[in-house]
């Protein structure tokens, strides 16, 4: 299997199907991303999207310095910050499908994850949900690996308590 | 005391294998027997098992079109937000066909000396511990995909030629001229049969057509044949299992480098690096191996002299025929000699004791037959 530097370049080198190969293989894992963070199913296509017209612009920036991979998430990390801003800008009537998404098997994960500091639960999604390594995590949130192993370590033991059993309350969460 | 030789950071970096190779080992050996650590390493993939209840559906199909469209159609509609999409889509286009123009037209000369460097700046990249074998795979294989498929080729000739001598000299002016070598060459001279020359010849790959085509003038074609075998992945499998191993070695010399604990465990981690580099050793001469194959054709040549039985028509004069006989009698008297010299030496004791015996009864009978 081609690496997906080797694609990017070739894609540089003005192949379609290279890019066409990359776009197959960060489609689902990129909406995964956005999906996971933003309430609405729509934003996550669209930001999806944006992400790869903005690897299409910026294809000759592109340096084999870093992983693909690692780049992608960037250019997504940033076209999620400017959709939070834009979030706290709009009208609060745009979470309100929250409640509704959040009707599903994994309500008791979600709302752990909500109790989580924000900079340990993004460090903890990166590693669970994207499979990104320490040393990735630290380039993309430009934090020193000893610091994401130590907040992932705490994310993990607070979710854990999080997710211990505790039915009454959940409940009562739920109503609210 | 603390009894825990890992920390629980460490414990969970090991289980998320991120942990260096020395400290790895100390962490598995720890969790075989320590019940709290094994308690806390079910916990955390606990952790990770509940997250992976959270999964989310399937990107819409349509944002595919609409990038296919970035790319090659600046006209093609977007899904929604018409008008952002529209500019999106005629800018991303714009940009992308006119850089596709640029490109291909600078770069088409450097591209395939490029590839070749990102394949080794790619191998050099950081990579999660779990991936690192796949990448290393990955870089090799982007590398190759841009060069030639490795084909080991060997070619089998065999030919009959009337002036052996003449074939053979020209044989070796090839194999000069095309910058080969004789891997093994045999030449037999039986006394009622044609000579035959079994040689396995060497040749530049890139020279392999015409070096065979000049050799098959030599003589009479009897048998040809060809075979290639590709050999890529074995190569890009060395290769990354090459890269791993010198990566094992550069880690576990830097762990003997910062070492300051037991001597035992030095002594391990020095076994350990002693091991690692018989095996890099092995690889690399497979793989110089495997590069010469593909470098190089293997030509097993097997050429035969066309036999002719000689008949001599002219007698030989007398002085050589008196010759002949004297030395046929000299010999045939010698042997006489010696036959009776022998025949005494055999029999002559068993001759004499019958003489012995026999004498005194044939005198007797003898004298008797006198009187009478």
């Amino acid at each position: 299997m081609i690496s997906d530097e080797a694609l990017m370049l070739e894609f540089q080198g003005g192949s379609r199907e290279a890019f066409e190969e990359l776009f197959a293989r960060y489609r689902e894992p990129l909406y995964g991303f956005f999906r996971r963070r933003l309430e609405s199913q729509e934003r996550a296509d669209d930001l999806t999207q944006e992400t790869f017209l903005a690897v299409i612009r910026a294809t000759s920036r592109y340096q084999p310095r870093a992983l693909v991979r690692t780049y992608l998430y960037g250019i997504a990390l940033k076209l999620l910050a400017a959709e939070r801003r834009r979030e706290r800008r709009s009208d609060p009537a745009l979470q309100s499908d929250a409640v509704d998404s959040a009707l599903d098997n994994s309500l008791w994960v979600r709302r752990a994850l909500e109790k989580l500091d924000p900079s340990e639960r993004e460090i903890l999604m990166l590693r669970e949900y994207e499979q990104l390594s320490y040393s990735e995590v630290a380039d993309l949130l430009r934090i020193p690996v000893n610091t994401v192993r130590s907040r992932l370590f705490r994310a993990r033991m607070a979710l854990k308590n999080y997710l211990e059993p505790q039915p009454s309350r959940d409940r009562e969460g739920a109503k609210t | 005391m603390n009894m825990h030789p890992i920390e629980q950071e460490e414990l969970m970096a090991y289980l998320d294998g991120e942990l260096p190779v020395d400290r790895a080992t100390l962490a598995a050996g720890h969790l075989e027997h320590c019940r709290g650590c094994q308690s806390l390493a079910a916990d955390l993939q606990g952790v990770s098992r509940r997250l992976m209840e959270w999964q989310v559906e399937s990107v819409n199909q349509e944002i595919g079109a609409v990038v296919a469209a970035a790319l090659k159609e600046p006209g093609a509609k977007p899904r929604r937000r018409p008008r952002r999409i529209w500019r999106w889509v005629w800018a991303a286009a714009g940009t992308g066909v006119a850089g596709m123009l640029v490109v291909s037209s600078l770069q088409l000369a450097s591209r395939r000396q490029k590839m070749q460097l990102a394949g080794d700046q790619i191998s050099t990249l950081q990579a999660p511990a779990r991936a690192r074998h796949a990448q290393s795979i990955d870089a090799i294989s982007a590398a190759r995909h841009f060069s030639e498929i490795m084909i080991a080729r060997t070619a089998e000739l065999t030919l009959t030629t009337n002036d052996f001598d003449k074939a053979r000299s020209a044989l070796e002016d090839i194999l000069k001229r095309h910058s080969g070598y004789v891997g093994q060459l045999n030449v037999n001279a039986p006394p009622s049969a044609g000579r035959t020359l079994d040689a396995t010849l060497r040749i530049p790959a890139n020279q392999r057509d015409t070096a065979i085509a000049e050799i098959k003038k030599l003589g009479r074609v009897e048998a040809e044949s060809q075979t290639g075998e590709e050999v890529t992945a074995q190569y890009v499998d060395l290769e990354a299992r090459l890269s791993n191993a010198r990566n094992t070695e550069q880690r576990l010399t830097e762990v003997l480098r910062e070492r300051t604990g037991k001597l035992a465990d030095v002594l391990a981690v020095e076994e350990a690096i002693s091991r690692v580099r018989g095996e890099i050793e092995q690889m690399e001469a497979e793989k110089k191996t495997l590069t010469t194959r593909v470098e190089f054709l293997t030509l097993v040549v097997r050429l035969t002299e066309d036999y002719h039985a000689q008949l001599h028509m002219a007698p030989d004069s007398i002085l050589g025929r008196c010759r002949n006989a004297a030395i046929a009698g000299y010999k045939s008297m010698v042997n006489g000699m010696v036959a009776v010299i022998l025949f005494l030496l055999a029999y002559g004791p068993s001759l004499l004791i019958w003489a012995a015996v026999l004498f005194f009864p044939a005198r007797f009978a003898y004298r008797k037959l006198r009187r009478t």
